[in-house]
C-alpha cells in the first residue's frame, strides 16, 4: 500500500491572527499530507491568511458553526479521495507537533476515530479554566458511561478520521455539539474511537466561542443534546 | 346572532385575503390549501353553531367559547412545531448548500490555476 492521502482540516472563523501561524507550523512537519482550511464565513482576513500560508481554502458563504465547517472538509476529503482526514481548530490551540501522535493508530488500523486528549498524562501543557474543566469531566463520565469508549476530553476538536468514519460523517455530522454528539454517533456507527495524549496551548489571540458565562447553559444544552442523540435510530454503517 | 354573521363575515374576509395572495403569487397553493379549509370550517361552524354547542358540552365544556379557545390554541401550538419542522429542514438544505458553493467555488478557482496564461 502507498502512503495514505492524508488531509489536515482547519476550521477557522474569524481568525486572521492565528491561522496562519497553524498552516506554518503543520508545513514544518517533516511527512506529506494537504491542509484545507475552512473559512466559516468569516469577516477578517482569515482566507487571505490561510492561502498566503499555502493552504488549500474553502470559504463558506455565511458562518455555519463548526459542525458545518469540519462537515464541509469531510465532504471535500470524500470527493478527493482522502485515506484519512485530521481536524485541528484553526485558533492555533493545538500543538502540531502531535500530528502524528494523532494519526498513529488510524495508520496502523487500530481505530477509526482518533482524539486527542489533554486529560490523558503527561499534564505539561494547558487543560482550559477550572470551570470549564469540571463541565468536561462531566461530560466525559456522562459519554463515557453511554458509549462504553475511555473518553476523557470529549470537547476536544483534535482528531483524526479514517475513510469509513470519513464517508460517514460526510453524510451526516452533528451540527448543534458536535464534538461530544459526534463520539455518540461514532458508537452508533460501530466505529471504534480512542484517546491518545496530546498538549494543547492557551489561545495565542481572541476569545473562544463559548464564553465563561455561557457554561452552565452550554452544559445542561449538551447534556440534553447528548441524551437525545442516544434515542437516534441505529445507521447502517 | 351578531357574532355569528361576524364570523361568517371575518371568515370570508380571511379567505378572499387568502385567495388574493395566491392571485399575487405571495402564497403557492400548496400553503394556502390549509388556509382556505380552515376559513369553511369556520364559516360552516358559525352556520351550524347549535352542532358546536352540542359537541362542547358533550366534552364536558361549560361554555362554548372555552372549548374554542381550548381547539384554537391546540391548534396553533401544533402548527408553530410544524413551522419549526419546516424551518428546521430548510435551516438543513440552506447549509448544505453553503458547504456545495463552499466545495464548487473551491474547485473552479483550481481549475482556473490549472488553464494556462
Amino acid at each position: 500500500m502507498s502512503f495514505p492521502k492524508i488531509l489536515v482540516i482547519l476550521p477557522a472563523y474569524n481568525e486572521c491572527r492565528n491561522v496562519g501561524q497553524t498552516v506554518r507550523e503543520l508545513k514544518s512537519l517533516d511527512f506529506f499530507f494537504e491542509i484545507l482550511v475552512i473559512d466559516d464565513g468569516s469577516k477578517d482576513t482569515t482566507a487571505q491568511e490561510a492561502s498566503a500560508a499555502g493552504a488549500a481554502v474553502i470559504s463558506l458563504p455565511f458562518n455555519l458553526g463548526i459542525g458545518g465547517a469540519v462537515q464541509t472538509g469531510f465532504l471535500y476529503a470524500l470527493r478527493h479521495g482522502y485515506d484519512i482526514a485530521v481536524q485541528v481548530d484553526g485558533d492555533g490551540q493545538h500543538d502540531a507537533q502531535y500530528l502524528k501522535t494523532i494519526l498513529a493508530p488510524v495508520l496502523s488500523g487500530d481505530a477509526d476515530i482518533v482524539v486527542g486528549s489533554r486529560f490523558v498524562g503527561p499534564f505539561l501543557g494547558w487543560r482550559s479554566s477550572p470551570v470549564r474543566r469540571v463541565g468536561i469531566y462531566f461530560f466525559a463520565w456522562l459519554i463515557s458511561g453511554l458509549t462504553g469508549f475511555r473518553v476523557t476530553d470529549p470537547t476536544s476538536g483534535f482528531r483524526a478520521f479514517n475513510a469509513p468514519v470519513i464517508k460517514a460523517f460526510a453524510e451526516n455530522y452533528p451540527q448543534d455539539f458536535p464534538e461530544p454528539e459526534s463520539i455518540m454517533s461514532a458508537k452508533r456507527l460501530g466505529f471504534r474511537l480512542i484517546e491518545v495524549p496530546v498538549q494543547m496551548r492557551k489561545r495565542a489571540h481572541g476569545h473562544s466561542s463559548i464564553r465563561y458565562f455561557q457554561t452552565l447553559y452550554y452544559m445542561i444544552k449538551v447534556t440534553i443534546a447528548i441524551l437525545l442523540s442516544m434515542l437516534k435510530k441505529e445507521m447502517k454503517k | 346572532m351578531n357574532v355569528r354573521f361576524l364570523s361568517i363575515f371575518l371568515a370570508m374576509v380571511f379567505f378572499l385575503i387568502v385567495i388574493d395572495l395566491v392571485c399575487r403569487e405571495k402564497l403557492t397553493f400548496k400553503y394556502a390549501a390549509g388556509w382556505l379549509s380552515v376559513t369553511v370550517l369556520g364559516i360552516l361552524l358559525a352556520v351550524f353553531d347549535k352542532f358546536l354547542s352540542g359537541f362542547a358540552s358533550h366534552l364536558g365544556f361549560e361554555l362554548t367559547s372555552n372549548f374554542i379557545f381550548f381547539i384554537v390554541s391546540c391548534g396553533l401550538i401544533f402548527l408553530s412545531l410544524v413551522l419549526t419542522i419546516f424551518l428546521c429542514q430548510q435551516n438543513n438544505r440552506n447549509d448544505r448548500m453553503a458547504q456545495k458553493i463552499g466545495l464548487l467555488e473551491n474547485e473552479i478557482e483550481d481549475i482556473k490555476k490549472q488553464i494556462p496564461g
